[in-house]
């Protein structure tokens, strides 16, 4: 019986092959954006997955304000590393932790030598203290956890890195020298240990592990901190709630300590909802919970609901075309019902059908996600793989479930509707009392033009943003501006602006690209406003090419300049005075009063994404009241031959820091990294609209042939009574026009909510547009008449006689 | 073996009953060969879905061997079609996916008759009917005569103990309908197997051994041939 249900299922899908190619390739786009998104989660989901000693691990987060990109309090994950001490001293389950560098995106990794070869830059090069393999269990191929960071310069190697530095993992006991930045003398180490790179990504991830000494320590000056990492292992299952409640208390109390050995008032510390805050997360969390970025989840979320529409559309596309389809089966059921067949068995025929439907499309899937994986790989920066998966059973578990989902969505109303046939109706030859499902059909028809013209309406309103953002003026001038990333220092600065072509060299601690930002509280006229500080070099706003709104920028002709001069953006002038050239103001700190005065106000320059507004700012050359520093060199070209000035640079560079390759970017670079996301994310809603309307199309065309045949002797009979053509494919039109256009009045609210949460996302968007609205209706309907038209257009020019003859 | 008492059969439409069959009383038993005759629209048709239980009465009441079958839950009906009924349609009503054999088997594969005894059984039936050598092709590759007897060997598949059939040789020309007709009478004497035709031609109810005529519903002569 199955046999033969099988042969069947196989013969009718030979009859209506295109109708087949269209469900079955369709339902394989579908499924393969679906797989994709599943590989993706897999990926995400088996962060820290490669010991089952990490379930006692916890990272140690920390709720401060310093350096976060909106100046307020966060949980962050770069802790005080004092933390580390206070929790092995006050939990008793603590039974390593370990302080470990935080990654920074902006690093370009360290300068590695090894004798006699040149330097080479690499990556994710961290220092730690002894007891970091303690806490981390990774399997040693040389070298043991005991012995490898037990004495201050040893370094830990990936066998990878170990490869690719001296071509051979056998490699205890040599030495290479490492260069942190590029005046660092450099620092000997000896080679300890050669870790495997574990099955599963890592939050802590390294190339190398080093112990330079520095964080054995913790500063000695109680004013002082390092941020760090700190991760715990504990012993056994904690309850993470008393856990955290512990670790509260002691910080009060660590923090209560200090400040009183630092006489600063704990009550005047925490205020205006400034609280305290130490608490410890597992580390099988941690990914899925970044501390200041989306997390994957919330990233994932648009693209979840995105290939589940699609999936939801070739199903649609399978639904209505089985049931459109089932007048040429309704006889088959009515005969094997008075062969003897019950409903359940045909049922089960049914299901089958669709089974082996599924099935073909789920292995043109399995190729199709082989042969778009690079491409996925390289757009979002991963390397998913298929049949390198670690989880490859759990995921061929997940597919067959997938199958089973999509088989039982796409078949299970079709066959119950066919296997309820009535067998007398249809074997009278009277198929229409048989017919069901046409409303069902039209709601589908319906959801299905909904999510396509939402599509549709999104790509108009990205697009118009995306146009919005592009030419939006950033404040600054990006072309011939390249940003060194090293310390600025005024001997190699004098050296490179001799280069001819060089016009301007600076520091800021504000640029797109790396912003450094510091938060300060300024008086002014009794009103405490809370701005954000940034330390420039004198010339940099020139070599920015900011803006002047009012009064000056910052010039070596004025000797007040490296004084108390600041000048503001015009964020902060909003929030100071309208005027406010001239005025002054005051900065308490450490009981000490420093008064600056405001020399000029520059327009907002964009140093972030377009989805943070500007901060409102003071820049200052002055060292009053403090300065920051951060690896930013600004050099402005006054010529676009930009290369051969690049390589004078870098010759320079050379003469000065043998031991350390420079690094840089331009600045279109630099915004282009900024634009990347949202890029990639329209590129995405392009690629899937495109296939969703492609896939509602193909359907609606399909399912208009179904019409227009089962039509046929309306047609016929119209015919003979003297309709004209255009009438009979007005007449087919009709009717998918009115579900074509009730589906427009659905999409346009949903389309208008989706975008606008969206586009509020942004601190600097475009205003809600009409246009793309008007286009998507436009072109939905275009396109639906077209389809349905061809369909119609046969029907109606065919001959009555046949028709008519048939029946 | 069928027992039909007062069978009434109607449709009511704003309150206005319009009867199709109103009165019928009648017995058939085993081993006959009945023609039931009338004009179109008498309501044959309907006596005999009502006989093949694919309608069920209004009123009145229905024993099949002896069993009460006036209305019926969907597996006891079931039980009845693999064992007991065999129906034959003016369209042949042929699964056009299936090839002949196929077409004959499937009856079998719902009785759950074993592989060999299947194989044979249709062996036989093929070889009876003359048809061996189209045992792979399709219906629609076959002429009407031909279909209608795959049709007929597909009822007589699981050996019933009658035949319900509905103008048999309406869609036929009048050589191919003599042989069908042969067929039946055979099938009858030679078999024992029960026959209940419903037909529009004089001629091809000479074949039975009975003739029930319906107008408007109501059964008007019983003939016995």
């Amino acid at each position: 019986m199955f046999k033969l249900n099988l042969k069947i299922a196989w013969r009718n899908l030979w009859k209506n092959k295109v109708y087949a190619a269209i469900n079955i390739g369709g339902l394989a786009l579908g499924l393969t954006a679906f797989v994709l998104m599943l590989l993706y989660i897999n990926h995400e989901e088996s962060f820290d997955s490669w010991s089952p000693d990490l379930k006692n691990v916890y990272q140690i987060r920390e709720k401060h304000d310093f350096f976060t990109p909106d100046n307020k309090e966060h949980w962050q994950d770069a802790v005080d590393s004092r933390m580390a001490a206070l929790v092995k001293e006050n939990i008793p389950q603590a039974i390593a932790v370990t302080r470990v560098d935080q990654e920074w995106d902006w690093n370009s990794g360290y300068s590695v030598k090894v004798e006699h070869a040149d330097p080479v830059m690499i990556q994710k090069v961290k220092d730690a203290d002894s007891s970091f393999f303690s806490v981390f269990d990774h399997q040693f191929i040389q070298g043991n956890t005991e012995t490898a960071l037990k004495s201050p310069k040893s370094i830990v190697l990936k066998e990878s890195i170990a490869l690719k530095l001296f071509g051979t993992t056998k490699v205890l006991g040599k030495t290479l020298k490492l260069v942190i930045w590029r005046n660092d003398p450099g620092q000997q180490l000896t080679v300890t240990g050669v870790v495997k790179e574990p099955q599963t990504p890592q939050t802590v991830g390294f190339n190398a592990i080093v112990r330079t000494g520095e964080k054995d320590k913790d500063p000695d000056n109680i004013t002082a901190k390092h941020y760090c990492q700190v991760y715990a292992k504990m012993y056994g299952d904690l309850d993470s709630v008393s856990l955290n409640k512990t670790l509260q208390q002691v910080y009060v109390k660590a923090k209560k300590a200090s400040f009183a050995k630092q006489k600063i008032n704990y009550n005047d510390y925490y205020k205006d909802g400034k609280k305290p805050g130490l608490r410890a997360l597992q580390l099988s969390e941690v990914h899925a919970n970044p501390a200041i970025q989306l997390s994957w989840k919330d990233k994932l979320k648009p693209i979840v609901g995105i290939s589940i529409f699609l999936l939801l559309v070739s199903v649609i596309n399978f639904v209505n075309l089985a049931t459109a389809q089932s007048v040429n089966r309704a006889k088959e059921v009515g005969v094997k019902k008075v062969l003897g067949s019950n409903k359940h068995q045909l049922l089960t025929q049914f299901l089958l059908e669709s089974a082996l439907q599924s099935v073909v499309a789920l292995f043109l899937c399995v190729v199709l996600v082989e042969v778009v994986l690079p491409a996925f790989n390289q757009h979002f920066n991963v390397t998913l793989s298929f049949w390198h998966n670690p989880r490859l059973l759990l995921m061929i578990f997940e597919l067959v479930m997938l199958f089973f989902i999509v088989t039982l969505l796409a078949g299970f109303y079709p066959s119950w509707v066919l296997s309820n046939y009535n067998p007398v109706s249809v074997l009278k030859g009277n198929y229409a009392n048989g017919l069901k499902g046409t409303a069902i059909r039209n709601v589908l028809v319906v959801f299905q033009f909904v999510i396509s013209v939402t599509f549709i309406i999104a790509i108009g309103v990205m697009y118009q943003q995306t146009k919005y953002v592009s030419n939006k003026d950033l404040g600054f001038d990006k072309g011939n501006l390249i940003n060194i990333r090293t310390n600025y220092e005024e001997k190699f600065a004098e050296r490179l602006r001799k280069i001819p072509g060089v016009k301007y060299i600076a520091t800021t601690t504000q640029v797109m690209g790396n912003a450094f930002n510091i938060p300060e509280e300024i008086t002014y006229k009794d009103n405490n406003i809370a701005l954000n500080t940034v330390t420039v070099s004198m010339d940099a706003l020139q070599a920015l090419g900011v803006k002047i709104m009012q009064g000056r920028i910052f010039a070596k002709e004025y000797k007040q300049d490296t004084v108390n001069a600041v000048v503001i953006n015009e964020s902060a002038a909003k929030l100071i005075d309208k005027n406010p050239v001239g005025k002054l103001y005051d900065v308490k700190s450490n009981k000490e009063k420093y008064t600056f005065q405001i020399v000029g106000v520059i327009k907002d320059y964009h140093n972030e994404g377009f989805d943070k507004a500007v901060l409102p700012t003071i820049y200052k050359v002055t060292h009053l009241g403090g300065m920051s520093t951060t690896n930013n060199v600004l050099v402005r070209f006054d010529s676009e031959n930009s290369a051969q000035i690049i390589r004078k640079i870098e010759a320079e560079w050379k003469v000065a820091y043998p031991n350390y390759p420079m690094s840089y970017v331009t600045m279109n670079d630099s915004l282009n990294k900024v634009l990347e996301e949202n890029n990639r994310f329209m590129n995405m809603i392009v690629l899937f609209s495109t296939i969703s309307v492609s896939l509602s199309l193909l359907g609606l065309f399909a399912l208009s042939t179904f019409v227009a045949k089962r039509r046929t002797k309306e047609v016929a009979v119209r015919k003979v009574l003297g309709a004209a053509n255009y009438e009979i494919i007005h007449l087919l039109n009709r009717s998918f026009l009115i579900l074509v256009i009730i589906a427009n009045v659905i999409s346009w609210p949903i389309a208008y909510i989706l975008i606008k949460k969206w586009l509020d996302a942004f601190a600097y968007r475009i205003d809600m547009p009409v246009l793309p609205f008007i286009v998507a209706t436009v072109v939905s309907i275009t396109i639906a008449i077209l389809t349905v038209s061809i369909q119609a257009k046969r029907a109606a020019t065919m001959d009555p006689v046949t028709a008519l003859k048939y029946e | 073996m069928i027992e039909l008492k007062n069978i009434e059969k109607y449709y009511a439409n704003k309150g206005v009953k319009s009867y199709i069959l109103r009165h019928v009383t009648t017995t058939i038993k085993q081993g006959e060969f009945v023609s039931i005759m009338g004009p179109s629209g008498a309501g044959k048709s309907t006596l005999l879905n009502i006989l093949g239980m694919l309608e069920e009465p209004t009123y009145g009441t229905y024993e099949f061997m002896g069993e009460n079958v006036t209305s019926l839950n969907e597996r006891k009906r079931i039980e009845l079609y693999r064992n007991h009924i065999g129906f034959v349609f003016q369209a042949y009503h042929l699964i056009d996916e299936m090839t002949v054999y196929e077409n004959i088997e499937a009856p079998l594969l719902y009785k759950k008759v074993g592989s060999a005894e299947r194989a044979s059984r249709i062996a036989n039936l093929l070889d009876r009917f003359n048809i061996v050598a189209k045992k792979d092709l399709f219906p629609n590759q076959l002429s009407g005569g031909q279909q209608q007897l795959v049709g007929i060997a597909r009822a007589l598949a699981a050996q019933p103990s009658i035949i319900l059939a509905d103008e048999p040789t309406g869609n036929l020309q009048s050589a191919q309908a003599e042989e069908i007709m042969q067929l039946f009478q055979k099938l009858n004497k030679e078999d024992g197997i029960t026959i209940i035709q419903v037909t529009h031609s004089e001629k091809n109810a000479e074949y039975g051994n009975r003739i029930l005529h319906i107008a408007d519903g109501v059964v008007k002569g019983d003939v016995q041939v």
